[in-house]
């Protein structure tokens, strides 16, 4: 393949070749989520469909040590999703097995 | 009325309201006795007290001997008060200045004057409205003053004009006394005349001293009209009550003609009941009281026109009204009982201590149950007052209008008749409440209007702030700047989904237009004008008129360009500073340098390799070797113009691919809407070189003309895995020509099982809902939608040769019945059979004989599809995905939801298959079906499952379908 055709030229290029794929986003407050790519714009704002976000809630248990505290996983799904931008930390394609 | 108190301070419009409910809120605080003749509750044992008093009545009046002299009092005071009143009857329309001077200087002797009846009750007493129009003069803010300033006094209540006598008695009462006076000279002339006539005179004697009587009850009766607490002392000798009386002579403002309606009323009914009573005493007021009658027939004849509308109304107020008196009455009534309970209220135990008649004291202990350390706070006498309160949330300025048109309306009836009787107050009052509820709602509707007007005056006037501020050039150039951020060198594609859209609704309404809502500027920019504007009227005009200016300035600039680029922009140039255009776009903050691509790691082939994690792991270990064996080997290739093994195209190399074929793809079809008109035969040409050059350019890279072996998967099935790579195709089989397309089909059914749709088809029978399973069907359903579709018009074309050679090559990989376990598969199988079944049905007709099929090529057909026969025969049930499922859940296929839907296109599979096989082969279908077929028929037509009409229906339409190709139908079978 030639190199010179993939017109990668700048990070968002990246960011295109996972358009209408399932992506990976990790978000501000302890989010994640996993829906196709549909769109994006210079500002990280990600249009997503078929969304499953992971929200960690870390709680601090009253009289515990420090640092045991327990995590609690709360789901949920999405049809189609705006993220906006600003809560964006990453975007990666899922990690195959 | 109530309207009074909002121009003064709260205390007084307590008091007034105290004052009101019936004078006696002061009572208690200043122990002065109140006396409340007119309340609803009084009983009428006043009345009753002549009985008793008789024999002190010479020496409180003196002898009976002069009639004349009885009245006298009057005499004094009748004068000062008829002139007041003829005063105020003459004098309305000026508003009174006068009148108020009057009261001013009545109100300052009485202030001096501890006897006298407080300024503050003069005030309430003051029903006019007029007391509360703004007043330039000083006399009314006097008043308040006094009011304010000396609570001592202003707490002093005494039922100065509350007496509801007070008034009955300005009219009849000097009636009465004119026709007394009238009749004793008469008898007096008589008796002078005719001294013989004895009898009469005694009866006359016994006359005169009935009216004494009368009158001394009268006086009894009406503590108002004497006016003062002096009137306590109630064995005063006359003479001094006529000196107090002088004094406390009611200011005119103060006369009950200018009380108010409101007021009237709740006294009337005890005047009515008094009259009554009187009636039934005095034989000679009743004669009066029948002349008062006609008189006052003959005005409320004038007033019935007006009211009769209003009388209905009327009535039900009043009835209200009495009930209201009737809830008082029982209310006082218990009070009563509680302050009988209690002991005596201040007010009462004042009056005894001042030694009072009995009369009085049962008077004063009338009052004492309306003191408020009784009275609810919440009394109805509070009610008729209610209405009015209930304006003082609201705005002031409503007031004042109200409180204008309410002045006009009394005043209105003031001015009809000097002489009013209670009637005619009522009526006037009936008038007046329509009056005011009519102005009330007019006002009302008024301000509405008025505000909303202002609002909108306001608005236009906040807004009118900054006209003119910029001038036109101003504008302009503002326009200018926002233009240029629109101008792009691809208008249609910078506003493509807008265009797009804008071209199916238009499609879709039927307008054919194909023009692009674009604003171009020859030189290649423009502006999008996105979707038509539906908006009609000035919102249109406004785009217009927009369009236009974008096309004046961009017009003006291109002049201007042309200008700088000619020889004589050079004129003047010194000294000239070019300004530095808005255009400048900031400095950017990563200068990618777009011709190094080669600094970019991840199109580097190796390195891309590396990253992808599915080859990382198997290159992990020989990762350098196989690298140089295979550098190797394409070096060996180029050479050898042979096979070529590659590795297979990661996951993200095919993505990378597909974006540059997405841009390829988008290109050309920009390029296709550009057309240039066929008639320009060298630009057409330029751009039909162009578009080739692209589309040959997509075909190379979809990786189609490389030999199968290149890898596996083949590069162009990586292509196709991404779901956006298989809806690639639908628009690359648009512009690739008919061959192109065949080369495509051939190489799909040659790496059939290689797609990822076949290869892991087994996921999708699982009941399971994974992700995994989600996202393949999904991917199942795209390629069954892009794929089958795009690759469906070359197989309708195909000829015999190439189906047949198509067929080979599925066949030969010998796992036909792993593919046709697959959606994609029995899609694919089901669409050479039919091909084949309408190219055998051509031959027979003879139509379509462009190529027909050679003999042998059917030779080779029947011996194919025995093969096929053959090869799926076994799992003829496993075919169907329901069954397979049901397999894996254990359970009944019926069972399995929306199986039917499922089992559709094997159904229609086994149809085609069922077409071609020979008799024979129609008896092992059936055979081999019969059982599936059977549960179907019976599920459908007799409900066991429980399905829905529709399901039914749909499994019995399946059926159907195979039966039907077989020549036989499911109403055939019986069960």
């Amino acid at each position: 393949m030639d190199a010179s055709h993939s017109g990668i030229q700048e990070p968002f290029d990246l960011i295109r070749l996972s358009l209408s794929e399932r992506v990976f986003v990790k978000l501000r407050g302890d989010r994640e989520l996993t829906g196709v790519l549909h769109a994006y714009d210079g500002h990280m704002n990600l249009i997503l469909s078929d969304v499953e976000e992971t929200i960690m809630i870390v709680d601090h248990v009253d009289g515990a040590p420090e640092g045991h505290a327990t995590v609690n996983v709360a789901k949920r799904k999405m049809e189609m999703l705006f993220v906006r931008g600003d809560g964006v930390i990453l975007v990666s394609p899922p990690s195959r097995t | 009325m109530s309207f009074f108190g909002f121009e003064q301070n709260n205390d007084l419009e307590n008091e007034k309201r105290r004052f009101l409910e019936g004078g006696l809120s002061g009572a208690k605080q200043e122990d002065v006795a109140v006396y409340t003749w007119g309340e609803e509750s009084y009983d009428g044992l006043g009345d009753a007290l002549q009985e008793g008093g008789d024999e002190l009545n010479d020496e409180t009046f003196g002898a009976a001997e002069d009639i004349g002299k009885d009245f006298d009092f009057s005499g004094t005071a009748l004068p000062e008060h008829q002139r007041a009143a003829s005063h105020q009857l003459a004098q309305p329309p000026q508003g009174g200045s006068s009148q108020q001077q009057t009261s001013q200087t009545s109100q300052r002797a009485s202030h001096l004057e501890p006897s006298h009846s407080s300024q503050l009750d003069a005030i309430w007493g003051n029903k006019s409205p007029f007391s509360v129009l703004p007043r330039s003069n000083g006399s009314s803010r006097a008043v308040d003053q006094l009011a304010t300033q000396s609570p001592k006094y202003t707490h002093k209540p005494t039922s100065l004009n509350l007496g509801p006598d007070l008034h009955k008695g300005v009219h009849t009462l000097e009636e009465i006394e004119k026709e007394m006076l009238a009749a004793a000279a008469a008898q007096q002339l008589r008796q002078q005349q005719e001294v013989d006539e004895h009898s009469l005179q005694q009866e006359l004697q016994e006359l005169q001293l009935q009216e004494r009587m009368l009158h001394q009850q009268h006086q009894l009766a009406t503590p108002g009209l004497l006016q003062s607490p002096t009137r306590a002392h109630a064995q005063r000798p006359p003479a001094a009550a006529v000196g107090i009386q002088n004094t406390a002579t009611p200011p005119p403002r103060m006369h009950p003609h200018s009380q108010s309606p409101r007021f009237h009323q709740q006294q009337q009914q005890h005047q009515i009941h008094l009259l009554q009573m009187q009636q039934q005493q005095q034989q000679q007021q009743r004669q009066l009281l029948e002349l008062q009658e006609q008189r006052e027939r003959q005005q409320r004849q004038q007033l019935l026109q007006l009211q009769e509308q209003l009388k209905l109304e009327e009535l039900e107020r009043q009835q209200q009204l009495r009930l209201q008196q009737q809830q008082l009455q029982e209310q006082q009534y218990i009070q009563n009982h509680l302050l009988h309970q209690r002991g005596i209220s201040p007010a009462l135990s004042d009056l005894h201590h001042r030694g009072m008649s009995p009369a009085m004291g049962e008077r004063a202990r009338r009052v004492g149950r309306q003191s408020p350390a009784i009275m609810s706070p919440q009394a109805p006498l509070d009610a008729p007052f209610a209405q009015n309160m209930q304006y003082l949330p609201q705005n002031i300025q409503m007031q004042q209008r109200l409180l204008a048109e309410m002045a006009q309306a009394e005043f209105l009836s003031t001015m009809q008749g000097p002489g009013h009787s209670e009637r005619d107050l009522r009526e006037a009052r009936e008038l007046q409440e329509m009056l005011r509820v009519e102005a009330m709602r007019k006002i009302m509707e008024a301000e509405r209007m008025e505000e909303k007007r202002k609002r909108k005056l306001d608005k236009i006037a906040h807004m009118s702030r900054y006209n003119d501020l910029m001038t036109q050039s101003d504008k302009d150039f503002i326009t200018r700047i926002q233009v240029s951020q629109l101008v792009t060198q691809d208008p249609y594609a910078d506003d493509f989904y807008a265009q797009v859209y804008g071209a199916i609704l238009r499609s879709r309404m039927g307008i054919a237009t194909s023009e692009d809502r674009v604003l171009r500027f020859g030189s290649g920019g423009g502006v999008g004008l996105g979707l038509a504007q539906k908006v009609h009227g000035r919102r249109q005009g406004a785009m217009q008129r927009m369009e236009a200016q974008v096309e004046r300035i961009v017009n003006n600039a291109r002049l201007r360009e042309k200008e700088k680029t000619s020889l004589n922009n050079l004129q003047g140039a010194l000294g000239r500073t070019s300004g530095r255009s808005y255009k400048a776009a900031p400095r950017q903050l990563l200068q990618v340098d777009t011709s190094n691509v080669s600094t970019s790691p991840t199109t580097s082939h190796a390195t891309a390799a590396h990253i992808s994690k599915a080859d990382s792991t198997k290159q992990e270990g020989e990762g350098a070797a196989r690298e140089a064996a295979k550098m190797g080997r394409e070096a060996l290739a180029t050479a050898t113009e042979g096979l070529v093994r590659k590795d297979p195209l990661t996951h993200r190399e095919a993505l990378v691919k597909l974006e540059h074929l997405y841009d390829l793809v988008l290109d050309v079809e920009q390029r296709r809407r550009d057309q240039p008109p066929p008639e320009e035969v060298e630009e057409f040409e330029h751009w039909t070189v162009e578009c080739n050059a692209i589309i040959d350019q997509i075909f190379d890279e979809l990786m189609v003309s490389v030999p199968l072996e290149t890898s596996h998967p083949h590069p162009f099935v990586s292509l196709i895995t991404p779901i956006k790579g298989k809806k690639l195709l639908p628009r690359v089989a648009r512009i690739f020509e008919l061959q192109r397309m065949q080369v495509l089909l051939t190489l799909i059914v040659a790496c059939f099982l290689q797609l990822d749709v076949v290869r892991q088809a087994p996921l999708l029978d699982s009941l399971e809902e994974t992700r995994e399973v989600k996202d393949l069907e999904v991917q199942t359903q795209a390629f069954q939608n892009s794929v089958v579709q795009s690759i469906l018009p070359v197989i309708a074309k195909a000829q015999m040769r190439l189906v047949i050679g198509l067929f080979g090559i599925l066949l030969d990989e010998c796992t036909v019945h792993s593919i046709a376990m697959t959606r994609p598969g029995i899609a694919l199988l089901t669409l050479f059979l039919s091909r084949v079944e309408v190219l055998r049905h051509n031959v027979a007709t003879g139509s379509e004989v462009e190529e027909l099929p050679t003999a042998e090529e059917m030779q080779r057909w029947h011996m194919m599809y025995n093969l096929l026969f053959d090869m799926i025969r076994p799992n003829l049930q496993l075919l169907f995905p329901s069954v397979r499922l049901a397999l894996q859940a254990n359970t009944s296929f019926v069972n399995v939801p929306n199986a039917d839907v499922l089992d559709q296109p094997v159904w229609q599979f086994l149809a085609t298959l069922a077409v071609h096989a020979n008799e024979e082969q129609q008896q092992a279908l059936v055979g081999g079906l019969r059982e599936i077929v059977l549960e179907n028929v019976a599920t459908a037509t007799k409900g066991w499952g429980n399905d829905s009409e529709e399901r039914r229906r749909l499994r019995l339409a399946n059926v159907n379908i195979f039966l039907h190709a077989l020549g036989l139908d499911s109403s055939q079978i019986t069960l």
